[in-house]
């Protein structure tokens, strides 16, 4: 066969040609870009009717108020609710990722009961019924063998309904022993108690001050109602209003106000004794409040003992600094001082809450526009006071096993002594109840909270998540999440007009799932007599449409509602109590450890990204951690670059991290916007349970700290502790 | 419809971000996750594979303790209009599958036409740009919150930062049929303008000189869309790239962050324009 | 065992031999293989690039294979339509070696998308402004001149040759090839100068950016010039490569000392070309996006200026000069180190190009990213080595690469 030039030609077009005009290679080119465009391991989510409801976060104590977005039963968004006076609209980042908390891998799907030994994490999944009667007959137990004051419960504040509801069943089971996590509300309501005589929470008319002066409080950090403080701080600048922030690192607080004053950790009092003196000295108080009872005691004690050098001395801030602040505190027309630390999780030194609120007392801003105020919820708690058997009445009048109201008598609870108590066998508890709070996660000195919890034969958690108390746990009873249940969201922390808000069910309970208030009344029912005819409602629901009377029809229709005038408590201000004989002379707040073993101090810090209470970070939050926060399994610490230069650690390099009570691997990240000297430590990382997305990151500052007593208050006051880092 | 398109202005939707009041929250990253149905996976704490619309940067003004400052700078996709809708992007792909739409001025990714070549995001000089190296995966009972609004992708393609195309459709649906062809500024935001807790973002049609981001930014059409507020900058200036993205600060350093300048230049000069 | 494949005439080693040459390289190419299908698979996570670093090694590796395989047109354009008979003694091994090149290039491609399924979108939706989008057309146009260039090659084969539809075939294609050379010189003209300007058009990274002519920045033509010039110098460094191995001369030196003159004189008005591209570059484009030279060079573990000075005057100037003086052409350990060093000199340009691209910050709060690949990609970038060691092997072995072995190896 012979080819001449033109069939070779033929015969390369006519091949070409005739495999094109083939449907084969154009079907499947065509079928392979579709078939890789509907991978069927990538969802498409349904379509359909679109519909919106409100309700409000109670992710924290900050109460806004959100807009969900569903689609048909499912919802797909949750945005802030426009016109709220909380949030206006906003939202932060933890409010934003709810729906990975609802229809996350993290939650308890139904009643679990433990079968392993205790946090081997081997559950058997029991029925309501059967969970109930368990509790049920444990308890009647113990209150048949005169142990009633040996059970216990821990909740996430005492407000609103359901802490009210465990409050009550205790009472009629016959125990004191309601605690609630700590908190610097509980520093504040014990200032105002001391110096105002007033049994209130405080209030901060933030939006109206005009000089902020901030004694180490995170504003943008997540303290107070979190929401609340960014558009505070965001009108704060567009107006021109100052803020000045006092601690030893440059947090994102710090970094946005007007000044940024750093400080030796835990002098903080007498700063703000200081600034008192040189406003006295400058007559620059208010000449209405210096009428009030114990100024010229608390005058003397600030001229003798709180001079502008010696000040400067204790604080390290230069006395040019201190004279000029104080001034230009007390001439501002709405100053305002606000203390207790990060986001407020630690209760703190009452010393330094009762010098911070003389402070704002001398320049007279005690109940008034841009200033302090003492507040109460009104309360919309009115239930009758229920019947009580002989054991109920005998077992109330035991001692609480933290020693609140006893050897702190001002105080109502003390978490943070439970463990000591318990390990040092002063006490014990038979039953332990935990519903929204997380103690062996979010409690200091973790260690020893975990052997206390070791101590105690039975546990119980109401928890909707997988939490470290929660996989502790003996039973787990799991509650509705917040965008399943109707819950009362009393006054957010902080605000100065109380609200009261209302978080219902956007979707119905996605898994076999009860609400706590239903739980703990049918637990009372269970138990019979007295404990039962406490709870005569038929549910949850019964109970708060009953307890909100006229205000349930306001809140299902505007989601929140404001709690009238009558809110505001005034008191005889004492400038001199008796517990402020201790700052006649000063010694700054206790730091454990030696220095010489540890010579550096750790300090936590808070940012806004991490949670570090009862909800742990969902993944989006966890994602929008930065990389010199979180890098893979390690905490970053923060140095100053000289301080690493000291100890040769470089940034990125793995360090061990040795306190007295705790030991971590960590890695460095040199920070200018630190004190040399510190190091600092992010919280609300370290968790051990919840799911893959959130376990086994970082580390936890409270396995690394311990708790440390206030004289007057018992609370704790520890916002850091002694520590060594040392190159890996 | 002629009449009608001849009188009808283009749109160029932007945003101004006050840096000043942004806190580094990290809400608009969330914001844009929830809203964009963004994937997450174990371990998202290497930034350079983590899948962010929206990234918050952290700046310093390089001064030591206690000189030292800090300033938060969200950045999403720019929107670069480049010249004539030229975004450095947009230009490059080979397949046509991210594109400037010039009604809206919005740079937008169409995934299932991504081959994934990358060449994209090797033009960005935002990063703004991401690839999902890995398959999205979410835990069986998360797939119920995913929004229909926004397709999830696929592995091996590029997304970014749309502005919330979906919500201009939505809105635009919405108009047509109360028959109007002109949106409020409140009827299409962002999910980050709308959920920023400081009020940070301000989202609108920088062409309109009713809505607030042109009575902010002030840009300048005639040049490039350079701002006319002296405390208002873009980032890269100086690259041509015309972002829609604008940023505001009180601050001298954190204004020169925002380009690139070299030692013997008048940096006054530069961004007092 | 298969001397009846073997053209007539030569010698070559023992089957035995080779067969453990091919499995020894077979091993390399099937662990290249294993981890192509790895990335196929699982997909582009088994690479160590990341958003920032979006183009890798293998992408280096294909700009790197496309330059080296710029011999095959050049040496066609040279031969075809300028004239230069003698280059006929190594066409077929410059055509060998682009075949080569350009095959693994495409290998390439097809491994480093997201969706290779969908890679047709590039044609289908074409968009005309993209430089990839002409390099596509342009690259898959003349690997098809390319196969039809290689083909009557094959059908030279002692056996194949004996059917006569082939014999005739491969006439007829040889007859024909004077048209496929001019196009695929014109094709690769656009498609070396698309991929400089790939880079070049970037102009939000000042560090690749270039200005031009029209839609051409500078890089275009350097990159053509480049590849003409370098091409042909790795065209002699294989000849040389396996006449070393075989121990055998296997071209003329008149051939070679034409080729690697010519080259000469390309790569010293290339070099001249690229100083004044740097010059202007470094005093005019990156000033007036506010970067400094040195801003390049610095505040990074790897990318010093050093690498500026070892592509232009190491491995540019410098081999430059030899192949232009008629000494250096003649020495033979001389043009070796001159077409060696010409080599590392091309791959080191194209490195810059991809990757330190991408390492430099441009936002002046970023840093720079380094990065180091993952064996997947090593061994993926590796894969088109070991087959075109292999396809050499089997090629030389069985095909007349070399028309004047015969008469040189009596
Ligand atoms: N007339 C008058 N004078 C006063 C006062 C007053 O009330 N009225 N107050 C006095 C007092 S108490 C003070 S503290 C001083 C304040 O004095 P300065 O500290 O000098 O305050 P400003 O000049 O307002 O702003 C400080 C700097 O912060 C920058 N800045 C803006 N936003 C931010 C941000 O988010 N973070 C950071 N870190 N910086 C930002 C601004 O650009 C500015 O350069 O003024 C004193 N002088
Ligand atoms: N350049 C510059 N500007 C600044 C600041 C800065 O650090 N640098 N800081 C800003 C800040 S934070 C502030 S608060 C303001 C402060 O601004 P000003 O209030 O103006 O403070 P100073 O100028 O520091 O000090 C005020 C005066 O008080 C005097 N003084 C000191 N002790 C006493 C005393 O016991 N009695 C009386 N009667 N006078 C006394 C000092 O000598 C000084 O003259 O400045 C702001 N502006
Ligand atoms: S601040 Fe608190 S209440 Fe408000 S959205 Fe965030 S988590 Fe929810
Ligand atoms: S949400 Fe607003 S304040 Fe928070 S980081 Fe984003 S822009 Fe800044
Ligand atoms: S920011 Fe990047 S992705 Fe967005 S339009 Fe500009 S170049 Fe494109
Ligand atoms: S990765 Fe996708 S969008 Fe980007 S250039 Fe390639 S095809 Fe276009
Ligand atoms: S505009 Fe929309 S897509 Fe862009 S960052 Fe904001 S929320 Fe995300
Ligand atoms: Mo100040």
């Amino acid at each position: 066969m012979k080819i001449g030039r033109r069939s070779f030609l033929s015969f390369v077009i006519g091949g070409a040609a005739g495999t094109a005009i083939t449907p084969l290679p154009w079907k499947l080119m065509d079928d392979s870009s579709i078939w890789s465009q509907n991978w069927p391991w990538t969802p498409v989510p349904p379509d359909g009717e679109y519909s919106q409801s409100n309700s409000v976060c109670t992710l924290c104590p900050g109460g806004c108020g959100i807009t969900v977005r569903k689609v048909d039963d499912r919802v797909v968004k949750i945005e802030g609710m426009k016109g709220h006076p909380v949030n206006d609209g906003g939202l932060c980042l933890m409010g934003l990722s709810g729906l990975q908390l609802l229809y996350g891998p993290t939650r308890v799907k139904t009643p679990l009961k433990r079968v392993g030994k205790r946090g081997e994490g081997k559950w058997e999944k029991i029925s309501w019924d059967e969970a109930i009667s368990e509790v049920a007959k444990k308890l009647a137990d113990i209150r048949s063998n005169g142990g009633s004051h040996t059970v216990g419960s821990i909740v996430d504040s005492e407000n609103g309904t359901v802490p009210n509801l465990f409050k009550r069943f205790l009472t009629t089971y016959g125990s004191p022993n309601f605690m609630t996590m700590p908190s610097i509300q509980d520093s504040y309501a014990m200032t105002l108690q001391v110096m105002q005589g007033v049994s209130a929470q405080v209030g901060f008319d933030a939006e109206n001050a005009d000089f902020i002066l901030s004694f180490g409080s995170g504003i943008i950090d997540g303290w107070g109602s979190p929401v609340r403080m960014f558009k505070a701080n965001s009108a704060w600048k567009a107006n021109g209003k100052k803020v000045v922030q006092i601690e030893p690192r440059l947090s994102n607080t710090a970094a946005k106000s007007d000044k940024w004053i750093p400080i030796n950790p835990g002098t903080e009092a007498a700063l703000a004794l200081g600034l008192a003196n040189v406003i006295i000295t400058n007559s620059l108080d208010s000449k209405k409040i210096s009428q009030s009872s114990g100024f010229d005691s608390f005058k003397k004690l600030v001229q003798n003992e709180y001079g502008t050098e010696k000040v400067s001395k204790i604080t390290g801030i230069n006395s040019a600094t201190i004279v000029s602040l104080a001034k230009n505190f007390a001439r501002a027309s709405k100053p305002l001082a606000i203390c207790g630390k990060g986001q407020g999780s630690i209760p703190g030194s009452l010393n330094e809450f009762m010098a911070v609120h003389a402070l704002n007392a001398l320049v007279g801003n005690i109940n008034k526009e841009g200033g302090v105020w003492a507040v109460t919820d009104t309360k919309y708690i009115n239930w009758p006071k229920p019947e009580m058997d002989s054991i109920a009445e005998n077992g109330i009048q035991k001692e609480r096993i933290d020693g609140a109201g006893s050897e702190y008598p001002h105080t109502k609870s003390l978490l943070n002594r439970l463990a000591e108590v318990i390990n040092s066998g002063d006490g014990s508890l038979e039953a332990l109840f935990v519903s929204g709070a997380n103690p062996l996660y979010s409690m200091p000195d973790s260690k020893a909270i975990k052997n206390a919890f070791d101590n105690i034969p039975f546990i119980v958690s109401f928890s909707s998540y997988m939490d470290e108390t929660a996989s502790n746990a003996d039973l787990i009873l799991p509650n509705h999440v917040y965008l399943e249940r109707y819950e009362d969201v009393p006054t957010p922390a902080g605000l100065s007009k109380p609200i009261v808000g209302l978080t219902r069910p956007v979707v119905k309970p996605q898994f076999n799932t009860k609400h706590v208030g239903d739980v703990v009344m049918l637990i009372a029912k269970a138990l019979g007599g007295g404990i039962a005819d406490a709870f005569p409602w038929e549910s949850y629901e019964a109970c708060l449409k009953e307890t909100l009377g006229v205000k349930w029809d306001i809140l299902v229709e505007k989601g929140f509602e404001f709690n009238g005038d009558k809110c505001i408590l005034e008191g005889d201000f004492n400038f001199y109590p008796d517990a402020m004989k201790s700052l006649s002379d000063f010694s700054s707040v206790s730091i454990e450890g030696s220095a010489i073993s540890y010579p550096l101090i750790l300090i936590p810090y808070d940012t806004i990204r991490l949670a570090n209470g009862y909800i742990g970070d969902p993944p989006f939050a966890i994602k929008a951690v930065e990389d010199t926060v979180l890098k893979g399994k390690n905490s970053c610490v923060e140095i100053n670059p000289k301080t690493g230069k000291e100890l040769g650690l470089t940034e990125g390099r793995y360090a061990s991290l040795l306190t007295p009570r705790g030991k971590a691997k960590v890695r460095v990240h040199l920070y200018e916007g630190i004190m040399p000297g510190i190091v600092a430590l992010p919280r609300g990382l370290g968790h051990t349970a919840y799911d893959k997305y959130l376990a086994g990151k970082g580390c936890n500052f409270n396995e690394l700290i311990g708790s440390t007593e206030d004289p007057v208050s018992g609370l704790d006051e520890a916002w850091g502790i002694r520590a060594r880092l040392t190159k890996v | 419809m002629k009449e009608e398109g001849k009188h009808k202005k283009a749109k160029k939707y932007g945003m101004v971000i006050n840096l000043d009041e942004c806190t580094g929250c990290g809400a608009c990253m969330v914001a844009c996750m929830a809203e964009n149905n963004v994937p997450f996976k174990e371990d998202e704490s290497n930034k350079l594979d983590s899948i962010a619309w929206m990234r918050v940067y952290k700046l310093t003004n390089g001064k030591p303790y206690p000189e030292a400052e800090i300033c938060y700078l969200p950045r999403p996709c720019m929107h670069c209009e480049g010249e004539h809708g030229h975004a450095p992007c947009v230009s490059v792909c080979p397949a046509t599958a991210t594109d400037y739409n010039h009604e809206t001025g919005i740079v937008s990714q169409i995934y299932t036409r991504c081959f994934g070549c990358r060449y994209c995001m090797v033009a960005c000089p935002y990063h703004a740009r991401y690839f999902n190296w890995w398959d999205p995966v979410w835990p069986e009972e998360s797939t119920k919150y995913l929004s229909p609004n926004v397709s999830p992708r696929m592995r091996g393609v590029v997304e970014k930062c749309s502005f919330c195309f979906h919500r201009y459709q939505l809105a635009m649906d919405k108009a047509y049929l109360e028959g109007r062809t002109v949106l409020e500024e409140d009827e299409y935001q962002t999910s980050c303008a709308q959920a920023c807790p400081a009020g940070a973002i301000t989202f609108g049609d920088l062409n309109n000189p009713e809505h607030k981001v042109h009575q902010l930014a002030k840009p300048d059409n005639k040049h490039g869309g350079r701002p006319g507020n002296p405390n208002v900058f873009r980032l890269l200036e100086r690259l041509g790239t015309n972002p829609k993205v604008y940023y505001m600060s009180s601050r001298e350093w954190v204004r020169q962050a925002g380009d690139n300048y070299i030692n013997n230049e008048d940096l006054a000069k530069n961004y007092r324009h | 065992m298969d001397s009846a494949l073997i053209p007539e005439g030569v010698k070559r080693c023992s089957f035995g031999k080779f067969a453990i040459g091919i499995i020894l390289v077979g091993g390399v190419l099937l662990w290249g293989v294993y981890a192509m299908l790895l990335i196929w698979l699982k997909g582009l996570n088994q690479t160590n690039m990341n958003d920032f670093y979006g183009f890798a090694i293998w992408i280096w590796a294909d700009l790197g294979v496309i330059a080296l395989g710029g011999g095959a047109f050049f040496t066609g354009f040279l031969r075809y339509v300028i004239g230069k008979d003698e280059l006929k003694n190594i066409i077929n091994c410059a055509v060998l070696i682009g075949f080569i090149c350009y095959s693994s290039a495409l290998l390439i491609l097809a491994i480093d998308v997201g969706q290779p399924l969908r890679s047709w979108f590039i044609f289908w939706h074409a968009n005309v402004h993209s430089m990839l989008t002409e390099v596509a057309f342009c690259l898959s146009c003349y690997f098809a001149v390319l196969i039809i260039e290689y083909i009557p090659l094959i059908l030279e084969n002692r056996q194949i040759n004996k059917v006569p539809f082939l014999h005739n075939l491969a006439h007829n294609m040889h007859e024909v090839m004077v048209i496929f050379a001019a196009t695929g010189a014109f094709l690769s003209f656009f498609h070396q100068g698309s991929l400089g300007g790939t880079p070049a058009v970037l102009y939000g990274r000042p560090f690749s950016f270039r200005e031009g002519v029209f839609i051409w920045p500078w890089t275009f033509f350097l990159f053509t010039w480049s590849a003409a010039a370098y091409g042909p110098c790795f065209t002699l460094f294989v000849t040389r490569l396996i006449e070393k191995i075989t121990k055998k001369k296997l071209v003329k030196q008149n051939v070679i000392d034409l080729l690697a003159k010519i080259s000469g004189w390309t790569m010293g008005t290339y070099v001249i070309a690229k100083i004044i591209d740097t010059w202007y570059w470094a005093t005019v484009t990156a000033p007036a996006r506010g970067f400094n030279l040195i801003d390049f060079y610095s505040n990074n573990p790897f990318y010093g200026i050093w690498i500026l000075i070892v592509e232009i005057v190491v491995c540019g100037i410098v081999p430059a000069l030899i192949l232009l003086t008629p000494k250096g052409r003649n020495n033979s350990t001389l043009l070796f180190t001159a077409v060696s060093l010409a080599c590392i000199g091309v791959l080191l340009n194209r490195w810059v190009m991809v990757l330190q691209v991408m390492a430099i910050p441009v936002m002046t709060f970023e840093t720079w990213v380094m990065y180091i690949p993952s064996w997947q990609e090593v061994a993926t970038t590796v894969l088109p080595v070991a087959y075109g060691i292999i396809l050499v092997m089997i090629s030389f072995r069985y095909l007349p690469i070399f028309p004047q072995e015969r008469e040189l190896n009596p």
